[in-house]
């Protein structure tokens, strides 16, 4: 049920990820029902002075060919990461003969873009390794700048939004996108997000003191910080009505969004997660459902000690008596924190849950916190047919954001 | 046997390689009357600019406008005659 009689119902239709789990969306998939962790000793670039010294890094990088030598040459990490996503999910969502460019939108989360090309320039000016300031930076770093190269590359003339709130920027751009279909705006949209790794985020939580030492272990007792990653995920969405009439295969219907903020503090979230518990149920009412409808929760649970707690405390609250039946897991453990990609890939994680019936582990959770009383998958994924699930993404500045999904 | 003309467009071209930082092509690839911008190299109007600036740089020769850019960029070889003209019209 919407949640006005007439919107239509929405449906996602096309599917593609690069991450450090896998360079597809079936890789990403075995990857996540084998429980396996991709995070390792960083070696884009030197560590060295930090504290923490490991990330889910993307190994297979390479831009992608076939694109003009201007084009190719200036791409950040950032935008490799989501033009190759978006070639998977346009190819297999059959979406581009079907609908005219002007009708097709795109929006897209990111926090960082291009900085880590931004950081090379910089680097070799001052190292003597460039003679001048490149323009590059004022090119390439700008979050906005994967959203215009995917919709050149792949002629997509409707409208263009890049959304940066923090670690939820890809969960407001599934909704923002779920808003546009149902006001009737345009007949699909391109929508995830796409982050690289760079020294200005590792430095920045590194001193935040937010980075763990070992690989993180969301919900665990001995949690002790974050492991940072990268990628990109997109989905091509449109109306059920569109894709049913074009016989297109349907993974799983986007059937609701919240979102709010604490208002609170630049970094640690609510005490209370008044926050994460209002979008929650936002997203419930936005959807039609309630909490008892939910089957899955993918959280935020990004292994810091506080985000954790909170967000325990909060499902408790939003869920009440329904909390105990429900799977609460993390896929950090396994992705790592890919920050404005992070609502994305997990947003793809929960759709290949409810698709393909598993419950993707908590990967590094070995003894939760007995007190939450919640089912936190722990190391090992489960077979499992669920309905409903939530995807939960909280941002520094109190950026918080649920998006549900339904089983197609 | 090299002529002067060859060392001339042989640094233009090691020039374009590393100062535009293009991936994947060696000095052979480029062609003397290849166009060097849109087809050919695939270069573009963000490239010209970068050009521009290597070529004062290196060269102290200064492009003053599109018109002048655009003659002087057509190729390797139009480069190489741009620059000894102006070259011999400073001595």
């Amino acid at each position: 049920m919407a949640p006005s009689g007439s919107a239509p119902r929405v449906v996602v239709t096309g599917l593609g990820t690069v991450n450090a789990l896998g360079s597809s969306v079936a890789e990403f998939a075995a990857a996540l029902r084998a429980g396996t962790s991709a995070i390792a000793p960083v070696t884009l670039f030197d560590t060295e002075g930090f504290r923490a010294r490991i990330a889910a890094q993307v190994r297979d990088d390479a831009a992608p060919d076939a694109l003009p030598a201007s084009l190719r040459r200036r791409l950040s990490r950032s935008d490799v990461f989501a033009l190759r996503a978006t070639a998977e999910a346009l190819a297999e969502s059959g979406i581009v003969d079907a609908v005219a460019p002007e009708r097709v939108g795109i929006v897209l989360g990111g926090t960082t873009g291009g900085m880590l090309r931004a950081e090379e320039c910089l680097r070799a000016r001052l190292e003597g390794r460039s003679t001048r300031y490149l323009p590059d930076p004022i090119i390439g770093s700008p979050i906005s700048v994967s959203a215009d190269v995917v919709a050149d590359v792949f002629d997509i003339r409707g409208p263009r939004l890049s959304l940066s709130t923090a670690c939820s920027s890809s969960g407001n751009a599934l909704g923002t996108a779920l808003d546009w279909l149902r006001l009737g705006r345009v007949d699909a949209v391109v929508t995830g997000g796409t982050e690289s790794l760079c020294r200005m985020t590792f430095a920045g939580f590194n001193a935040l003191h937010a980075l763990s030492l070992e690989p993180c272990r969301p919900f665990d007792r001995r949690r002790s910080g974050l492991s940072l990653g990268e990628g990109a995920a997109i989905l091509v969405v449109e109306s059920a009505a569109h894709a049913a009439r074009r016989g297109a295969r349907v993974h799983a219907e986007l059937v609701g969004w919240g979102n709010s903020a604490d208002a609170h503090h630049l970094t640690a979230p609510h005490p209370q997660g008044t926050g994460a518990i209002l979008a929650m149920q936002r997203a419930l009412a936005n959807a039609g459902l309630r909490p008892d409808d939910v089957d899955y929760i993918n959280a935020h649970g990004t292994g810091t000690p506080l985000n954790d707690a909170v967000e325990a405390a909060a499902i408790r609250a939003v869920f009440g008596d329904a909390a105990p039946r429900l799977a609460v897991s993390s896929t950090k453990g396994a992705v790592g924190h890919t920050l404005g990609a992070a609502g994305a890939i997990e947003a793809l994680a929960t759709i290949l849950a409810l698709r393909d019936g598993f419950v993707p582990p908590t990967v590094n959770l070995e003894e939760p916190e007995p007190e939450w009383a919640l089912d936190l998958v722990p190391g090992r994924s489960r077979t499992a047919t669920m309905r409903y699930a939530l995807s939960n993404s909280y941002g520094f500045g109190g950026n918080n954001t649920s998006v549900v999904l339904g089983h197609a | 046997m090299t002529t002067n003309s060859d060392d001339l467009k042989r640094r233009l071209k090691e020039l374009l390689i590393t100062g535009l930082r293009l991936q994947d092509v060696a000095p052979a690839g480029i062609a003397d009357d290849q166009a060097i911008f849109v087809e050919g190299l695939g270069l573009d109007s963000i490239d010209a600019l970068e050009l521009v600036v290597l070529i004062e740089e290196h060269f102290g020769i200064a492009i003053p406008d599109e018109e002048v850019g655009k003659k002087a960029f057509a190729s390797i070889n139009a480069l190489a005659d741009f620059i000894a003209a102006e070259q011999s019209r400073g001595a």
